[in-house]
């Protein structure tokens, strides 16, 4: 038999210049991501601890600030009911993303293709429009109220209630959760799924037993990041929440740029740190619960098919979830926010046949702003979205399976920025772009909104492709390694491929974030770089709440058609 | 003789020249200014007027003065008062023109010395009070007006004055319930400044402080907030809303109802001034000025649906109108002066909120 | 010559020692089993040896290149010491056809396209994997994943391969079928393995050394016959084999022989080291050496058969001795009751 004849192959010499070199990039990422987290972030800090503006030239260091805030009986409200959201939309959202994710991802649900699209939709809706379409549609005189009262003889729902607001933030926060999960599920062999069935279990007990547990990584990564939101919200407790004087943090530092008359600075900084100190033991807590990831890699070198599990008899109990979740979530809100866009006036009395017009549509397409807005969103969703996703993947390669101080490092700082409230955050920026030399002949450029956008939203972006990594066994890069290739090869060729879907899941959810988004770069908006969200809130804050419902609709209209088409042509979120 | 009339057949041929550029009345060095501004070429604003609404009056002006490109930057009054001191601050030049409904901001700014001083040639035309320091000028004449739902509030139940808004609260308690809306006072500054007035002119306050708490009032942040709430029927009455809003939403919308309370009616006045390092203090100074002139304040009372200060204009919504309908003892105009500043010392402002919220809590029942 | 050098190597997990002092050669040519039960540490061994784990103390040297010295410092990463591996769970990539797995080492070192197109070819035919050069990983059975695996390790012509348990994934008729090409291969392409496995058979089957490895240290290594005759420890014997163990105590010792006296018999045997009499110890002896006898006699038992097993092509008794229970095979089946059982000296081995 002929043998293979030993061939002199050249082998690279020991460590040195060489080795040292291949660690650059990593230094150099993790050096910039720590730059363009701490830069706001210190100023912040800083801004606290003052009692004027920090550029102003009379100050004094000093802890007035917190003192202030603590003994502000706002505060506590607004900080318990921040918790109490918080906590209620992540309970709701978690496991409700994750039996949906699994639905789509898993089992034979009819008419996949249909309703995928659909369960995004409440992401890429302003929240502040999303909630004035509850108020329309399931407000004191919403029609849906008005239903009710004709058939029950009263509203059995509190709309401005700190219930509610979880309830709702809960759900509509669903898409989140779903697109982090549906990820993670893609990975799992069918095998383990079809033993439990074999064994006996229904549907949701394999869901609950088995395919969720296995991908406890990413629900537990994105329970955290919902609570994170939740601290944050800002839209939804401001139609919600100031009917019955509910406050949260980010309403109540919305009450703090004017209560004492100037814009208090150093007040709102201090709420800022107070937030971003309970980053540290959530990462703690999140870490203490993925102690051992390694059991749940599971792209192994041993690929197999996957194979729905059929749903059988319970085909109906997951359609009547999916379609209460897409009422609830979806249609309601959106019935109210299309029933404002067509008419002139609502409420009690009001025949809606009577008021309906098509002019507020009319005013949205002469106004060449509104236009702009809407095209300039698209793009920086789009294309910015690209790039954001480039940067957020080769961060998630720099901490990838390294245990050290630094990934610990990057794991904290990551989810601080989106820890500052929004009104301050984008405040902050404007502050680092002012007097940060070298940033500042960017900051009029569409560069410093994209750039503020991409840090505030590290941790959400990147957490999809660190989960995506992770899936990823060990064994494939070690493969790679005793084949001869060295780490830069292995990312590129053999990881890369791998995590493609949770490249595009990151993407997609970067694109949807982008859409909406509103506060963080308020401060960097030039003319002819509007975005919806601005356009959004200026026109509400000049009254014009049905055209802003009818640019709304337009908008929402648009993402779903450019999701769908994008769905269809092979931008698969599933194979 | 005939020297003369060369020089009448001379300014006849040459006024339309001249009539392009200087307006009428301006003194004839304007045409400098007017030089200088084209050669600037454009000129920023920040206004907290939105861009949709500024839509004619940034076309009318360019229609005069086309080589003056309109950055228009719409943000509200808070983000705009940030922004200014920030860029300010680090010495990177932003507005050329601040024009803000913050008033009492506004007026803070001046003080500190970041305006201009630009003796409008429009300033001689316009009401002392709102005048400041030959830097900053009043451009509208807003009233504060209490709104109504016209299906569910009708005859007597609709307050004309301030006194029977407080006795409707305090008085038919039950029906109001949780239904009466006003501006947060913490949050809205405009909100703030009304009340604050309101106290000045209004001996009976208390009481109707004391109504809103007896009748739970819900406040908030946003003028198309409480327009809407009150329109659909979910609250019955709005008090202190800014009349320029109001009256444009109660055009189209059968619903709303509006009244211009009878005893007094505060007046707001959008503040504007030209900053001290504006990149483009000519092309600032035109549009100031247009923004002061006739044609300006015409467009001002006329498309852009705001009220115009001037009184010597005739359009839609004028001072003029109100001045007549109210008469002019009942006016109340928030000065642009430091009396309205005074108000921004913490400590006084805390103790006012926290004077209110007793009331409020008095009158609850707490 | 010697391919592959491992001197007095310590690793351990944090405070866990897994390695307790390893040392071994491998000639060329030469197939070595790294043999043990789970926890062993021969996994952490052959990966060691790879460059995939981090021993802190000892010397690892391919061919007369030192790839890791804790004293000097030197540790030459993975991907730079030019070995092949072959892992449990054969880690194809499941986004590369079987051709580009295969070609991916040789693509790595540069080497020409056609040169790549021709060696992957030979590779693959030599593993009858031809065919499936076009395929993807998940539309192959196992024992083709594995083949592809082999390929992949092979195709560079490494001076050592590392396997990491290449029969286990396979089912039981399969296994003695690969074990039987593996160790023709190998032969075949006079390659130098190092083999880790969990199961004697294969280990005897395929190997020219074993090396039994108990927490972290090298029990005994030997040939396959030396391992499987002439165990040292009692944790070697009952490793390797069936074995029936027989607890009793040590009544004297004569000249390397040890009388083991327990419930129901009197037995001699071999005795191993450290045996002390009048202490307690361990009598075994493989299942195929026990025989059932006609009668009593020196060396035997009574023992009462319990149960018979009918295994193809023997049976397999089971008899209780007392408090133990002892099996044997036997060509035909046997009547219920008493039996007697011999157990010759040599092949009784007293611990």
């Amino acid at each position: 038999m002929a043998t293979v004849a030993k061939s002199a192959v050249p082998v690279a010499t020991e460590r040195g210049a060489l080795a040292l070199l291949a660690g650059v990039p990593r230094a150099l990422t993790i050096i910039l991501t720590a730059a363009a987290v701490l830069a706001p972030l210190s100023l912040i800090v800083y801004q606290s601890l003052l009692n004027a503006p920090f550029f102003e030239a009379v100050k004094q260091v000093g802890f007035d600030a917190y003192a202030f805030i603590f003994s502000d009986p706002d505060f506590w409200s607004a900080l318990v009911n921040s918790l109490m959201i918080a906590a209620g939309m992540t309970v709701i959202a978690v496991p409700l993303g994750g039996v949906l994710a699994f639905v789509m991802e898993r089992t034979d649900f009819p008419g996949k293709r249909l309703i995928e699209p659909l369960l995004l939709v409440p992401s890429f809706v302003s929240p502040m429009v999303l909630s004035f379409g509850y108020v329309v549609a399931a407000g004191p005189v919403g029609f849906y109220s008005i239903l009710a009262t004709n058939l029950f003889g009263g509203i059995p729902w509190g709309l401005y209630s700190i219930a509610a607001m979880a309830v709702i933030a809960g759900l509509t926060h669903v898409p989140n959760v779903y697109i982090y999960a549906s990820a993670a599920l893609k990975n799992l062999g069918s095998d383990v799924e079809e033993a439990a069935r074999v064994a006996g279990a229904s549907p949701f007990r394999v869901a609950a037993s088995v395919s969720l547990p296995l991908i406890m990584p990413a629900l537990l990564f994105s329970a955290v990041l919902i609570f994170f939101l939740g601290l944050e919200l800002f839209g939804l407790p401001l139609v919600l929440g100031d009917p019955e004087g509910h406050l949260v943090l980010s309403t109540y530092l919305y009450k703090l740029t004017n209560k004492l008359g100037t814009p208090s600075y150093h007040l709102m900084a201090a709420v800022a740190v107070c937030i971003v100190a309970m980053t540290i033991p959530l990462v703690l807590l999140q870490r203490r619960l993925l102690q051992n990831v390694r059991r749940y890699a599971t792209i192994k070198g041993k690929a197999g098919r996957i194979r729905e599990l059929p749903l059988g008899r319970w085909k109906w109990v997951a359609v009547a979830l999916v379609g209460l979740w897409l009422f609830v979530a979806v249609i309601v809100p959106l019935t109210g926010i299309a029933l404002r866009a067509f008419v002139t006036n609502w409420g009690f009395g009001v025949s809606l046949a009577e008021a309906f017009t098509v002019d507020n549509f009319r005013e949205v397409f002469n106004e060449p702003t509104d236009v702009r807005a809407i095209w300039n969103t698209v793009l920086l969703g789009v294309v910015g979205g690209a790039l954001t996703v480039a940067c957020y993947t080769a961060i998630g390669f720099a901490t990838h399976r390294r245990n050290d101080a630094w990934s610990r490092v990057v794991d904290y700082l990551v989810l601080v920025p989106r820890a500052v409230p929004g009104l301050l955050i984008g405040l902050a920026f404007l502050w680092v772009f002012l007097f940060f030399p070298p940033l500042t002949p960017l900051r009029q450029t569409i560069f410093s909104m994209w750039l503020a956008y991409t840090v505030v939203w590290l941790a959400y972006g990147m957490r999809l492709i660190s989960s995506s990594l992770l899936q990823v066994s060990n064994e494939l890069e070690e493969a790679a390694r005793s084949v001869g290739a060295r780490r830069g090869r292995i990312s590129r060729e053999i990881t890369l491929p791998l995590i493609r879907h949770g490249l595009l899941g990151s993407w997609l959810l970067v694109f949807m974030i982008f859409e909406r988004e509103y506060s963080t770069g308020v401060y960097l908006l030039a003319p002819g770089t509007e975005v919806i969200g601005a356009e959004l809130v200026s026109l509400w804050q000049g009254g014009a709440i049905d055209v802003v419902a009818a640019l709304s609709l337009i908008n929402i209209l648009l993402v779903f058609v450019g999701l769908a088409i994008a769905l269809r042509f092979g931008v698969r979120l599933r194979d | 003789m005939s020297s003369r009339l060369l020089l009448l057949a001379l300014a006849t041929i040459a006024a339309p020249v001249f009539a392009q550029t200087v307006p009428p009345g301006y003194p004839a060095d304007y045409a400098q200014t007017i030089a200088a501004a084209k050669k600037e070429g454009k000129v920023v604003i920040y206004s907290a007027l939105d861009t949709k609404a500024a839509q004619p009056l940034i076309k009318d002006f360019n229609a005069v003065y086309p080589d003056i490109k309109v950055e228009y930057n719409d943000m509200n009054s808070t983000e705009m008062y940030n922004r200014f001191i920030a860029e300010s601050a680090s010495g990177q030049g932003g507005a050329d023109v601040m024009w803000s409904s913050a008033m009492d901001l506004q007026v803070k700014l001046v003080d500190e010395g970041k305006a201009m001083t630009y003796v409008s040639p429009e300033a001689s035309k316009l009401p002392k009070w709102a005048v400041y320091k030959n830097e900053a000028y009043g451009t509208t004449y807003e009233p504060a007006v209490f709104i109504y739902n016209k299906r569910l509030v009708t005859g007597n139940e609709i307050p004309h004055d301030h006194a029977s808004f407080a006795k409707l609260l305090n008085t038919d308690t039950a029906k109001f319930k949780g239904k009466v809306t006003t501006y947060d006072i913490e949050k809205s500054g405009v909100g703030f400044m009304f009340v604050v007035q309101d106290s000045k002119y209004f001996p009976g306050m208390k009481d109707l402080e004391k109504g809103f708490g007896a009748t739970s009032y819900r406040v908030y942040a946003s003028t198309g907030n409480m327009l809407e709430k009150v329109s659909s029927g979910e609250h019955l009455l709005g008090y202190n809303v800014l009349g320029s809003y109001a009256l444009v939403r109660a055009k189209k919308d059968p619903n709303l109802g509006v009244v211009l309370p009878k005893d007094y009616t505060l007046i707001l006045s959008r503040v504007m001034f030209i900053g001290k390092n504006a990149r483009n203090p000519n092309a600032a100074k035109v549009w100031t000025d247009y923004i002061l002139s006739p044609r300006g304040q015409k467009m001002i009372g006329g498309e852009v649906e705001l009220f115009s200060i001037r009184t010597d204009v005739q359009t839609e919504y004028t001072a003029a109108s109100l001045d007549k309908e109210l008469g002019p003892n009942a006016i109340k105009p928030i000065p642009v002066s430091a009396e309205i500043t005074a108000w921004l010392d913490p400590k006084k402002r805390l103790e006012f909120l926290s004077d209110w919220k007793k009331n409020i809590a008095a009158g609850s029942g707490k | 010559m010697t391919e592959l050098t491992v001197e007095n190597l310590h690793l351990r997990y944090g405070d866990n020692p897994i390695l307790k002092g390893v040392t071994m050669t491998l000639d060329r040519g030469e197939v070595i089993s790294l043999l043990g039960p789970s926890g062993s540490g021969k996994t952490t061994l052959l990966r060691a040896v790879a460059g995939l784990e981090v021993p802190h103390e000892g010397r690892i040297l391919i061919g007369d290149k030192v790839v890791f010295d804790s004293t000097r410092g030197i540790d030459i990463p993975a991907e730079e010491r030019n070995l092949g591996l072959v892992f449990q769970s054969y880690a194809l990539w499941p986004h590369k056809t079987v051709f580009d797995n295969v070609a991916y080492g040789l693509k790595l070192r540069n080497v020409r396209r056609d040169d790549i197109g021709s060696r992957v070819g030979t590779a693959l035919d030599q593993l009858s994997l031809g065919q499936l050069a076009e395929r993807y990983p998940h539309q192959l059975s196992g024992g083709q994943q594995q083949r592809v695996a082999l390929a992949r390790a092979l195709v560079y012509n490494p001076p050592v391969i590392l396997l990491d348990e290449p029969l286990s994934n396979l089912d039981a008729k399969l296994r003695e079928e690969a074990r039987a090409w593996l160790r023709e291969l190998i032969v075949r392409m006079q390659l130098s393995a190092l083999c880790v496995t969990h199961d004697q058979s294969e280990a005897l089957a395929m190997s020219d050394r074993i090396l039994l490895l108990n927490g972290g240290r090298i029990e005994q290594q030997g040939t396959p016959q030396q391992m499987y005759s002439s165990p040292e420890t009692l944790f070697t014997a009952d490793f390797m084999g069936s074995n029936n163990r027989l607890p009793g105590r040590i009544a004297e010792i004569r000249n390397g022989v040890a009388l083991l006296e327990g419930r129901g018999f009197r037995l001699w045997g071999t005795a191993k080291k450290g045996v002390a009499a009048g202490a307690d110890g361990v009598g075994m002896i493989r299942l195929e050496r026990i025989r059932v006898a006609d009668g009593p006699g020196d060396n035997r038992l009574a023992a009462d058969l319990s149960t018979s097993m009918y295994l193809g092509d023997k049976w397999e008794h089971l008899f209780h001795v007392g408090d133990a229970r002892v099996r044997a095979y036997g060509a035909e089946p046997l009547a219920a009751g008493r039996h007697w059982l011999e157990l010759p000296q040599q092949s009784f081995w007293v611990f």
